[in-house]
């Protein structure tokens, strides 16, 4: 339907959202690439430090040992880098949520109060991922954690400890934290996934006499693909934006064992205030995630 | 091959308390086809799924060839993928991801039979439904016809004991549902395998049925050929479900003078005050001039339903029927009517007698 | 014929095949479901126990003194107290998410059913200004409000909650107006109304469900925000529940009957408004996150 009114009055509804998007959005996105150069964006103040312009920031922040550590990849110890650290969270976030959304979607579907046990498992989307993070911390705390207790009852006890305050087991604890708060993304996600393969492809395939397991695999499965998809986009996105749980937790450490990218921006404006090089991990961050954005756009546009 | 079926006794009754099925006693024989018919809601596609093993009855057991496959009160219970049934389901229910070949050799690999006797199967039942060149495709670039037809080769690869069709055709339009009816007819009849199909439509019904059931909310109400339904009708229900155009139907007071008119009188018993009369149109013929017509009348209308001329006819006032009109009769002619057959049901809308009056 | 299987009673049929298999897949699934929200099982013990009870364990189940300490302590801390933080976050949340809601649909309405130049050029720019990390324009936003004097402001905040919410609102929308029938705003327009008079009086009130959904899903957004306010608010009056929560972290020693009282008076609201407005809580999510 092609609404009629002069292009004014078109405008007219788009102008005050794109207003503000444009002062407080749009602007200070490009304004933080233009800093990461050491180009002053904001009038009134120099933020620059009064380095030279120049990518000379990137170096610095790709050759820093908080970004990549060298020396604790070769030694397979934490620290290994910021981005390290991210690559390593996607590796074990994205498939442990993906299988479990995809079981755990399949299994609720077929189980009585299936949609009350979901709910329970979407909690952990529904706080605040500050208080996510300090759940996690709890969880895993030597005395109060029941990942603790479960180590104990089940004769774990030798791994039993606060795992988020040593090197070697922050970041795997966070990362298991958040599975266990992400999963509820994906489990939903999935849910409405599967309600919508006709229900007449799976007692087809019944009739044909596959038994459960095929039925998943070549059935269901590839009928999710396009949802699959969205679930990859945005798992990834979201692993890779981490900052809320690590800071609730961890604050990154100890001794940076579990710092990421967006703290590590934190880091460099808050503490050490180096404006330029929090704008050039913000950028670097930035950049990282484009790809994903792009395959994400690409198939929302796809489908208009 | 074939095998028969016997529905004893079935009763399915949904929670909290929907009564689907209600004491259905059927025997289907060996390469019979066998139809179910009955409006929306009846219960019809609720007894395939039993049959399929996809419902499981509160009440009663089925068998097929020798074999009980579900008996509510012994606990018996035969998995779906062991009754060597084929089903099409009513929206084809084809794998969208899967090539017609893979759908159709589906099944096989799911038996895990070596490749090249699926391929020979496959290609086989291919060539039998005449789809050996859509093989390659997906289901979303074919026709409803296509589909369908994927849908029964998938159903028919394993080689079945029985055939279960729910409402095969009421995705197709009407062109082409005149064809796919025959092509499933001489398709049965050339395999001999013993087919069950449900529906709503009752044109569907007698274009392919050697018996038909006709089910009314959940209970079975005639089951007979086509001939027999139409023309010995048990109730008042299955009277004006068969039929098209509708049977006439007058619920008339034993004192009406149409009684005497139609001389029934002799049949109806002393305990109805209320009694039914049917008359089809197609059974009943309005002329400007003729003999013996049992009474006179005005057209209201007149009407063309397929090939046939039909009038609308005042009679008594009170009373209009439609009955076959020759070739002059016009809107507001008097006419005169002739009454070939009538359908007599007591109060309780059960059949009395069919009458030549 | 196959292998014959005893029924049980009440047993419909289905993908599961076997009643046994039912039960089983039965029990596990809420095993699972139980075994999941135990943290938050904990951490309510947790705040509803004096701390030295639960130091070895919330699960102990002797001596059990339920007491509401935690939660006094928490809401009346001297340096931040919860309570303020409670109605800070109250004070923020409110009009961040009135304000986006109402210009976003605007926006949303426009892209839905207007033809314009640029059109689809604006509207990837929405989608691409929706994945941006908040770390991206933090910088910026800092030096600029202070400028504006508005750093360390509620005003502040709310405008850049309110700009943030903009483009993943307008998204939100404009995918649920182009599913409502048309023919309303057509036969609107034939009796002469503008697009305003349309939109206001007749796309609106038939939206109400994907207003709700949208102000439900950015009103709990904006709520469990953290890095935002951490990073504009610094008054320890103005702060919102979600950024006192760390501060209620001892330097040495963790006092979880303080922060598990405080986690639980800061998940609080978004629980109840999940809860209360599940259904647009759950059909908003939905709905975003699987557009296609």
């Amino acid at each position: 339907m092609k609404a009629r009114g002069s292009i004014l009055s078109k405008f007219s509804f788009l102008i005050p959202s794109f207003i503000l998007i444009i002062i407080f959005v749009i602007y200070p996105i490009v304004a933080t690439i233009i800093l990461s150069f050491n180009i002053n964006p904001v009038p009134g103040i120099d933020i620059t430090k009064g380095k030279p312009i120049g990518a000379e920031n990137y170096y610095e922040v790709l050759s820093s040992f908080k970004f990549i550590n060298r020396h604790g990849l070769e030694t397979l110890s934490f620290p290994m880098g910021a981005i390290i650290h991210n690559i390593i969270w996607i590796a074990l976030h994205l498939p442990l949520t993906i299988i479990l959304g995809l079981l755990l979607a399949t299994l609720f579907q077929h189980v009585k109060g299936g949609s009350i046990i979901r709910s329970f498992i979407f909690l952990g989307m529904v706080i605040p991922m500050i208080v996510g993070g300090l759940l996690i911390q709890f969880s895993f705390d030597k005395d109060l954690g029941v990942v603790n207790l479960f180590l104990k009852i089940t004769g774990l006890e030798w791994a039993a400890r606060s795992w988020t305050i040593y090197p070697n087991t922050a970041l795997f604890s966070l990362i298991l934290g958040s599975v266990w708060l992400w999963t509820g993304f994906t489990v939903t996600i999935y849910s409405a996934g599967l309600a919508s393969i006709p229900k007449e492809t799976i007692e087809a395939a019944i009739v044909d006499g596959a038994d459960f397991k095929t039925i998943l695999f070549k059935i269901i499965v590839p009928q999710l693909k396009p949802v699959t998809i969205t679930v990859i986009a945005m798992t990834i996105l979201w692993d890779l934006k981490i900052f809320d749980i690590v800071y609730a937790s961890t604050l990154g450490g100890p001794g940076g064992a579990s710092m990421v990218l967006a703290l590590l921006m934190y880091d460099y404006f808050a503490r050490v205030q180096n404006y330029p090089m929090a704008a050039t991990v913000a950028t670097i961050l930035t950049i990282v995630i484009l790809p994903v954005v792009v395959i994400w756009v690409r198939m929302i546009t796809r489908g208009k | 091959m074939a095998a028969g079926i016997i529905i004893d006794d079935v009763t399915k009754i949904f929670p909290p308390n929907v009564v689907a099925l209600k004491n259905v006693s059927l025997k289907i024989k060996p390469g019979e086809f066998f139809v179910v018919l009955g409006p929306s809601g009846s219960g019809k596609t609720t007894l395939l799924r039993i049959i399929a093993g996809l419902e499981v009855p509160t009440k009663g057991r089925v068998i097929i060839g020798n074999d009980v496959v579900v008996d509510a009160d012994e606990g018996i219970y035969v998995e779906p993928r062991d009754r060597n049934i084929g089903m099409v389901f009513q929206n084809w229910a084809l794998y969208p991801h899967m090539t017609a070949y893979d759908n159709i050799a589906f099944p096989l690999r799911i038996k895990k039979l070596p490749k090249d006797e699926i391929d020979k199967r496959v290609r086989e039942v291919a060539e039998a439904l005449e789809i050996s060149d859509l093989l390659d495709r997906k289901p979303a670039h074919m026709s409803g016809g296509q589909q369908q037809r994927v849908a029964v080769a998938r159903a028919l690869v394993k080689q079945p004991n029985v055939l279960l069709l729910d409402e095969p055709f009421s995705n197709l339009d009407a062109r082409i549902r005149i064809t796919a009816r025959e092509f499933v007819r001489e398709l049965q009849k050339n395999l001999g395998i013993t087919t069950i199909l449900v529906t709503h439509d009752q044109a569907d019904a007698f274009a392919v049925g050697d018996r038909i059931m006709i089910l009314k909310s959940g209970i079975a109400q005639q089951i007979g050929p086509p001939e027999e339904l139409y023309g010995k009708p048990a109730n008042v229900f299955i009277a004006s479900f068969i039929g098209d155009p509708p049977m006439n139907l007058f619920k008339l007071k034993i004192d009406h003078p149409l009684i005497d008119t139609l001389n029934v009188k002799g049949y109806i018993t002393k305990h109805d005050n209320i009694v039914y009369v049917g008359i089809r149109p197609d059974e009943a013929i309005a002329s400007t001039s003729l003999e013996n017509a049992h009474f006179v009348g005005k057209v209201i209308l007149v009407e063309y339903v397929g090939s046939r001329r039909y009038a609308k006819v005042n009679i008594l006032s009170e009373i209009s029927m439609r009955v076959l009109a020759e070739e002059n009769i016009r809107d507001g002619d008097e006419v005169r009517i002739y009454v070939k057959k009538l359908h007599l049901f007591n109060s309780n809308g059960k059949r009395i007698h069919t009458i030549n009056p | 014929m196959g292998a014959k299987r005893k029924l049980l009673k009440g047993y419909r049929g289905g993908l599961l095949g076997s009643p046994l298999k039912w039960l089983i897949a039965n029990i596990i699934a809420w095993t699972i479901g139980v075994l999941w929200i135990l943290p938050f099982i904990g951490i309510f013990m947790t705040s509803i126990r004096p701390f030295s009870e639960v130091v070895s364990g919330w699960w102990s189940v002797s001596p059990f003194t339920p007491t509401l300490k935690n939660y006094v302590d928490a809401l009346f801390n001297p340096m931040f107290s919860l309570l303020r933080g409670f109605m800070n976050s109250f004070i923020i949340a409110v009009p961040s998410t009135i304000i986006p809601v109402m210009l976003a649909a605007l926006a949303a309405y426009a892209f839905a059913r207007f033809s314009f130049p640029i059109k689809n050029y604006l509207f990837v720019t929405m989608l691409f200004l929706m994945a941006a990390p908040q770390q991206m324009t933090i910088i910026p936003i800092f030096f600029m409000l202070n400028n504006m004097r508005l750093l360390n402001t509620y005003l502040g905040l709310i405008l850049i909650h309110s700009s943030w919410g903009i483009p993943w609102i307008t998204f939100f929308l404009r995918n649920y107006f182009s599913m409502l029938p048309k023919e309303l705003e057509e036969i609107a327009r034939v009796d002469g109304a503008t697009n305003r008079q349309i939109f206001f009086k007749i796309v609106l009130p038939i939206s109400l469900p994907g207003i709700i959904s949208a102000s439900v899903l950015q009103f709990a957004w904006v709520w469990n925000d953290f890095f935002f306010a951490l990073m504009l608010i610094f008054d320890p009056n103005k702060m919102v529940i979600t950024q006192m929560l760390p501060r209620l972290k001892g330097q040495y020693q963790i006092d979880w009957g303080l922060l598990s009282s405080g986690s639980v008076l800061a998940m609080i609201v978004p629980l109840i408004v999940y809860i209360i407005f599940n259904k647009y809580y759950m059909g908003g999510f939905r709905g975003w996150a699987m557009k296609k």
